[in-house]
């Protein structure tokens, strides 16, 4: 027995949580950052929670490090090894333009040029037939002449490797050989991360997979040997973007499966307090320093994209990725955000951040550039001496100057320019509850607001006015740490997927389904190590005969005979009904075989909250002038650790915890329920 | 406009977003469910909702040509059965080009939506059937002379009455395609569409009321078109004129003079093809609704791209085209290759307001959808099958950018050039290549245009047809402000590996095993002087094998020193060498 621990790390703070396996007890810190060398940021937080890293049985772990250095383009310089003829599949794309009345449309540029992408004369066929081998010394000579241009990372997508590997698999092991003599540089190849057919997604998808690669294994390689060190003898996990997690050793393979991995722990911890609070219907909110983020979950399920693209928006088809992904909405905007005035004198909030280094002008770092945080200081919902708790005091009179500049601009008194910011960082922040909920056709008041991350539960109050959303709830977990906490309510987990293309009516098909099945289960039972408490999930995608698309219907655990294999033909047609009004006559076919392994964790436990200690008068701490938008008020401060469970606190009023500080608007009010969770509403 | 309106803004933006939504939600279903790579993986189709008078209220991003022109779809169903005749669970299926628009392969499917039986607007959904019979498969092509040889012809008819399918018209749409399985396949994947942009827009108004969901609708509508006047007002105001050829039709068998008159004011934009040619005998012209769409792209661009397109939006929007013409072709013209006269009416205007838009346009670009048809029976099961798909291709150079290479033409958007592993795994046939078109080259400039792509198809099956009709071939797109004219589309056929027929028309032409179509489609124009051209750029696209250094020298006048990968500038003009117009490649084969 030891502690599970957590790690978060995003933009500004690095978040950890810690469960002692025996006591169920749970400790978070928060500490900044550390950009230059991310461990240091979690060695320090370590040191803040009192927890040994020799004490630890597990370590979990989510990052932004893959998705910021794709998007601040921080990559390695990738090659890419391609079949003869197809070396430009990754910059003609699908050629479409996205952007469909713009005439002066500019595609995507692809992420490697065209001098850094050589091909073989290799070439395997669609049903699998491998036409022309791959030749050694073809594959060599293309390394060579990659490394000649300096590549650090290679790439190999081979046409049709969705079928068969054979050749790609040929080419990594010519690769990993001449990597073994001439010094290291890694090799990603496409059948390895996805076995979905379309050359240019696979490709592109393999080449940001490489593209990552060198830095998620120094990192992971720096991270392992600290802790090693520090005689952390636990086993090490990463989240993934598609919910669960998996061992440090499958991420350094396949780093691009954590593309989402910091938000998806959010999702996940929001999805957990929905169930436990009955609700049906909420949106995740998490306000974080450098980005804000939103999941809507309906019926606790939570949703995934199937055609996850960085940086695609209305206009733009962005990077295609082909791995499983939670559906998140994401925007450049957080409690860092810059406010600067353009060169025709309108106010904008972001998308430049302070980050963790030099940070807001408060933190007194030497950053000079007013932030949204410095706005939150300024108009008093922010207590100088409070921030993480008083881990370190705010500086008002910094906040104040930085500030000066707008306020100057617009003949604003300071606070009125405080405010103008974060009105305006409030509205950039709705932006993304309206693509989420309403740009998707839902209906934001019928939905409930849980609201973390350090500036969730600030921002929501403004944000859920405008939108009508009727409920706010602010979780009882430190909402600063909800995501570090999502990653200890996650299982470990793995699916893997084979492509199988046959009739349900084939004298095969059986034997298809069995050895299929056969396969992926003890390919699922190798990547889960061995645990005994999994539970295996057997899948299949199925089509008409002439479809391209698929639905997924369950199998059945055990032996496919004649019966089971009709059944699945039933539940597919009854399914096809259901979502789409009609069915075809045509016969069905089997396309994709899915096994999912799942090891349960032994999930913290939220216990309800005892009065004993806590009282409404006890948890008052001071009254402060706050600027509300119009005018001073002086303005009730609780301390919400204080808090007993089942009460009411009238707005306005401010909710300081260590982590985070939750607004009471007149006219609304925050009650606690009986596990200490915060639901506000209007009266 | 002051209207006072009931509803709260709010509600009102959401109300017009779930629209969108709902609108999208059909693309989706159809892709999903769809049988035929070109409407799948492709995306050859589009959907849209409407008011009770076929107004586009919302459309989900798709063929923009397609957009344009569902107005005309839906109010030719209505004027045929007039508002009262429609009952809920009615699917109107209806191909008429000169009442809808393109050609008899793109088939529109419309059905009513009802509310508390009030009729309150439709749903439609174009796309493209793989084969509607005619005298070739595929149906479109060159070489046809009267709308006949095209295919069946389907005036508005009910497809479903009141959510009974009717079985005599589908038997009769099955008994005239030479793919039938795959059409009726897309039509249920069509009409699925339109039963979920029913079943949602029913659920708005349910939510929301009657009411405040018309409201919401004349809102937008007032909205968009007070926008676009908005920026009319910011566009160059006069009067604008271009020339240009179509690549044939003189009656010596030369190109075909084409030309148009703009003219933009502060509320109108008037286009006016008075003067053109009369309809052709030929496969290419097109009816006044397709005419329209096209040139509604243009007028999209120059406006504001990112404006939502409505009925709204396009009111100020005026033109003229005489009947008879071939840009307002009349029955019983042929226009199953309607996309070429088209595609030259866009790009008239486009040429006409380039020099004073250049922030909106580009120099010209490849134009031609370039789409082929390679059809035929499967040996391996005996089922028929039939390969068509639009084609990339390069894009003009303008004063910011260099031209894009390999992209979808104009009339073509969120529509995506085939894969190559779906074609494999769905047809007899492998690619020996797909890359940039470096061989035929670009529009030299300061930006230089994009490059055209090829795409070679070599035949696994015992036997095929293959049909294209291409232009831009002969007359090439245009450069500006001193940059050069591009390169022309064509396609190859390689038998044996050696015979070389170079085309550009043809109609079943008959391939063996082992047989390859090459397609080839230009580069786009350029924009500037090319000597101006940044010598960085000019070492990059050496670099990359875009062009060679002596390419490199004979156009910009720089040496390139390809060890150490430096730029310096040529001493001597060096002679320039005489280009035929058609490039390289072996005879035409018309």
């Amino acid at each position: 027995m030891g502690y599970r621990v957590a790690i978060d790390i995003g933009g500004g703070f690095t978040d950890l949580v810690a469960v002692d396996e025996k006591t169920g007890e749970m400790f978070w810190s928060k500490g900044r950052t550390s950009p230059q060398d991310l461990t240091e940021g979690i060695i320090e937080v370590f040191r803040l929670s009192g927890v040994e890293p020799s004490s630890c049985v597990q370590l979990l772990h989510g990052q932004t490090l893959v998705i910021n250095s794709i998007v601040q383009r921080r990559g390695a310089s990738v090659g890419l090894i391609t079949t003869k003829g197809f070396r430009d599949i990754l910059e003609l794309q699908r050629s479409n333009r996205r952007d469909i009345f713009n005439l002066k449309y500019r595609k995507p540029p692809p992420f490697v040029p065209r001098h850094r992408r050589v091909e073989v004369d290799e070439r395997v066929m669609a049903d699998g037939t491998v036409l022309r081998g791959v030749k050694k010394a073809e594959v060599e000579e293309a390394w060579k002449k990659l490394a000649a241009e300096n590549a650090e990372s290679i790439a190999v997508c081979f046409i049709n490797s969705y079928v068969n590997p054979a050749n790609e698999r040929a080419a990594l092991k010519t690769i990993e050989k001449l990597n073994g003599t001439n010094g290291h540089s890694p090799v990603t190849i496409s059948s390895d991360i996805t076995r979905e057919w379309r050359e240019y997604e696979r490709t592109n998808t393999a080449v940001l997979n490489a593209y990552v690669m060198p830095l998620v294994e120094g990192y992971i390689t720096r991270l392992t040997s600290r802790f090693r060190q520090m005689k952390f003898n636990g086993a090490f996990y990463m989240m993934l973007s598609s919910g669960g997690v998996a061992s440090f050793d499958y991420v350094k393979r396949a780093p691009i499966e954590t593309v989402e991995s910091g938000p998806v722990a959010g999702v996940i911890a929001g999805t957990k307090i929905a169930e436990l609070m009955g609700e049906r219907r909420v949106i995740v909110l998490d306000g974080g320093s450098t980005t804000t983020k939103a999941s809507l979950v309906e019926d606790l399920a939570i949703k995934y994209t199937t055609n996850y693209s960085v940086e695609r928006d209305d206009f733009n088809p962005g990077y295609p990725i082909k791995v499983p992904i939670v559906d998140i909405v994401e925007i450049g905007n957080g409690g860092g955000s810059i406010a600067w005035v353009d060169e025709v004198g309108n106010l904008k909030v972001g998308p430049v951040s302070a980050g963790a280094v030099p940070g807001p002008a408060c933190y007194g770092m030497g950053g000079s550039e007013p932030t949204v945080t410095d706005a939150y200081l300024a108009v008093g919902f922010l207590s100088p001496d409070y921030f993480l708790g008083g881990q370190f005091s705010l500086r008002e009179d910094l906040a104040r100057e930085s500030l000066e500049r707008v306020a100057r601009h617009f003949h604003l008194s300071t606070e009125e320019a405080a405010f103008a910011v974060i009105r305006l960082a409030n509205d950039n922040a709705a932006q993304v509850l309206r693509l989420v909920s309403v740009q998707r056709g839902h209906d934001p008041r019928d939905f409930a607001l849980i609201a973390h991350g350090g500036s969730g539960p600030m921002l929501s109050p403004f944000i859920a006015e405008e939108l009508e959303i009727p409920k706010i709830i602010v979780p009882v977990i430190p909402p600063g740490n909800f995501s570090a906490w999502g990653l200890l309510v996650s299982d470990l987990k793995h699916e893997v997927t084979k492509t199988a293309i046959e009739r349900l009516d084939s004298p095969r098909i059986q034997e298809v389904f069995n050895g299929g099945y056969a396969e992926l289960s003890s390919e699922v039972v190798s990547l889960l190590g061995g645990e005994r408490k999994m539970l295996l999930h057997r899948t299949a995608d199925l089509r008409y005969y002439g479809q391209e698309h698929t639905i997924r219907v369950d199998a059945n655990a055990g032996k496919m005979t004649t019966r089971e294999v009709t059944e699945v033909g039933h539940r597919f047609r009854s399914q096809h009904s259901k979502e789409y009004g009609f069915e075809l006559e045509a016969p069905v076919e089997l396309v994709n075989l899915h096994v999912a392994g799942v090891v349960v964790s032994d999930k913290p436990v939220i216990r309800e909250l005892s009065g004993e200690g806590r009282s409404l008068a006890k948890s008052l701490k001071e009254e402060r002038a706050v600027y509300w938008g119009s005018e001073w008020v002086k303005t009730k401060v609780y301390e919400r650790g204080l808090l007993p469970p089942l009460t009411q606190v009238e707005g306005p009023a401010v909710l300081e915890e260590p982590t985070t500080t939750t607004l009471v608007r007149r006219g609304y009010s925050a009650r606690s329920d009986r596990y200490g969770n915060l639901e506000l509403t209007a009266k | 406009m002051q209207t006072r309106l009931k509803t709260d803004p709010f509600t009102i933006s959401i109300v017009k977003n779930a629209l969108i939504s709902a609108a999208e939600e059909m693309f989706t279903v159809t892709a999903r469910t769809a049988q035929s790579p070109i409407i799948y993986d492709v995306l050859d189709f589009s959907t849209a909702i409407t008011d009770h008078q076929g107004n586009v209220t919302a459309q989900a991003t798709g063929i923009p040509l397609f957009i344009g022109i569902f107005d005309y779809t839906v109010k030719g169903v209505i004027g045929k059965y007039g508002l009262k005749e429609f009952r809920d669970g009615d699917v109107i299926v209806l191909n008429d080009p000169y009442m809808s628009g393109t050609h008899l392969n793109d088939v529109g499917v419309v059905a009513p939506i009802f509310f508390r039986d009030a009729l309150v607007g439709f749903t439609a959904s174009k796309g493209h059937w793989l084969d509607v019979g005619g005298m070739a498969f595929g149906s479109w092509g060159p070489g046809r002379t009267e709308i006949y040889q095209e295919g069946i012809q389907v005036p508005p008819s009910r497809l479903y009455s009141a959510g009974k399918p009717n079985q005599d018209l589908i038997a009769i749409l099955r008994a005239n395609s030479r793919i039938p399985n795959a059409i009726i396949g897309d039509m249920e994947a069509q009409v699925a569409g339109l039963r979920v942009g029913n079943r949602r827009v029913a659920k708005i108004i349910e939510k929301y009321g009657l009411e405040t969901y018309q409201e919401t609708i004349e809102k937008m509508m007032v909205d968009g078109e007070t926008l676009a006047r908005k920026r009319l007002s910011s566009l160059p105001h006069g009067a604008f004129h271009a020339e240009d050829f179509l690549d044939e039709g003189a009656e010596d068998g030369s190109p075909l003079p084409i030309h148009v008159h703009v003219k933009i004011t502060d509320d109108a934009f008037f286009v006016d093809f008075t003067g053109n040619s009369k309809q052709l005998p030929f496969s290419l012209n097109t009816t006044y609704p397709a005419t329209v769409a096209a040139v509604r792209v243009v007028y999209m661009a120059m406006i504001d791209p990112h404006l939502r397109y409505n009925q709204g939006v396009v009111a100020p929007l005026k033109i003229v085209a005489p009947e008879g013409t071939i840009f307002n072709a009349l029955r019983p013209a042929p226009v199953s290759v309607y996309w070429e006269a088209l595609t030259y009416a866009a790009d008239l205007v486009w040429k006409a307001l380039a020099p004073v838009a250049r922030e909106r346009l580009t120099a010209g670009h490849f134009l031609s959808v370039v789409a082929e048809i390679i059809a035929g029976v499967n040996d391996k099961n005996g089922e028929p099958f039939a390969l068509v798909e639009p084609n990339a291709g390069g894009w003009g150079g303008s004063p910011d950018k260099d031209g894009e290479s390999g992209l979808v033409s104009f009339a073509d958007g969120e529509t995506y050039a085939s894969s190559v592993e779906v074609i494999e795994n769905r047809y007899p046939i492998i690619l020996d290549r797909y890359c940039f078109n470096t061989d035929d080259g670009v529009g030299h400039g300061e930006h230089r245009g994009g490059f055209g792509i090829i795409k070679d198809y070599r035949m696994l099956n015992s036997s095929a047809e293959f049909t294209t009709d291409v232009n831009r071939s002969v007359i090439f797109p245009w450069g500006v402000e001193g940059g050069k004219n591009g390169t022309g589309n064509y396609m190859v056929i390689i038998r044996k590996g050696r015979e070389k027929v170079r085309v550009r028309k043809v109609s079943s032409f008959k391939l063996k095993k082992g047989d390859v179509v090459s397609i080839r489609t230009g580069g786009g124009g350029g924009w500037g002087d090319p000597l101006k051209r940044d010598p960085s750029l000019i070492l990059s696209d050496v670099r990359n094998g875009f062009m060679t250094a002596r390419v490199a020298q004979r156009e910009y006048r720089v040496v390139i020193d390809q060890s150490s990968w430096k730029v310096g500038r040529a001493t001597r003009r060096p002679r320039r060498l005489a280009r035929s117009k058609m490039g390289s490649g072996g005879p035409t084969r018309v």
